[in-house]
């Protein structure tokens, strides 16, 4: 009976070129995307910011008129901090997207370096991925959490 | 009035931050990160420092441990808002000497409350 021997542990075999190729395609367009999804996330905050601020601006002057202490003003100023949480998500949005298009550019390059090797007139320049995790945990639109220590 | 130093590399969030403060009759000072506001804490004294954590040149661990050495900074509360919630970086932030850690988004009526009662 023929039998086949099989080493413990098979070396690893290197990825095609025209599939490196592929997976770089895919990744370099995710990361184009994300690039695009933070232009519109920018634009967006640039219109809300603005109406955010006329309508803090008229605020502060009916403060400044004595009428601190009108309900309607209060009503105002409670849907303004409202607003307030939530234009924060413009920032931590940022944050992520940031970080994901940094690993997944990192990815794309390491692909390209592996499968291609380095670049004749040197070492191909691979994107640094993040070493640390993404900061931005968050997952829903509540506000974070207090600690007094 | 109290005045406040609010520390952050974005605009957005130092925008949110001095509207919030103002709006509840706070003097506000604002910075882009660490080194920039090491700098405006030199000149003077605050009530109370608000700052990020991640931020270029200085980040807010290291801000604070700086402020702590200073002892005009000795005794102000130094708040921490940031995205980072594990409880690696809040110990950080605690044996540098923070007084507490916000985790953002914040919610304003809770920061305003926050902030009166380490104020006081």
């Amino acid at each position: 009976m023929q039998t086949i021997d099989e080493p413990d542990n098979p070396a690893p075999q290197a990825i095609s070129l025209m599939l490196a190729a592929d997976l770089q395609d895919h990744l370099m367009t995710a990361t184009n995307d994300l690039e695009r999804l933070q232009r519109l996330i920018d634009d967006a905050y640039v219109v809300l910011i603005d109406g955010f601020q006329g309508a803090a601006h008229q605020l502060g002057a009916a403060i400044d008129e004595g009428k601190h202490d009108s309900p309607s003003l209060q009503q105002t100023l409670q849907t303004l901090y409202r607003a307030v949480t939530a234009l924060q998500f413009q920032d931590m949005a940022s944050q992520l997207i940031v970080h994901t298009n940094q690993r997944l550019r990192g990815c794309a390059d390491q692909i390209a370096r592996d499968a291609m090797g380095d670049d004749p007139d040197g070492e191909a320049v691979v994107e640094e991925t993040p070493l640390k995790p993404n900061p931005v945990t968050q997952d829903e639109m509540d506000a974070g959490s207090v600690e007094l220590f | 009035m109290h005045s406040i130093l609010a520390v952050d590399d974005s605009a957005s969030m130092r925008q949110m931050v001095s509207f919030t403060l103002k709006s509840a009759g706070y003097n506000v000072v604002e910075a882009v990160d660490g080194q920039d506001a090491w700098e405006k804490a030199g000149g003077r004294s605050f009530d109370l420092v608000l700052t990020d954590q991640n931020m270029p040149r200085m980040d807010g661990i290291s801000l604070t441990k700086k402020l702590r050495e200073s002892p005009q900074f000795k005794q102000t509360p130094i708040l921490i808002l940031t995205t980072e919630s594990s409880d690696q970086m809040k110990q950080a932030g605690r044996s540098a000497g923070a007084t507490g850690w916000l985790v953002k988004p914040f919610d304003p009526n809770k920061l305003i409350e926050v902030i009166r009662k380490v104020i006081s």
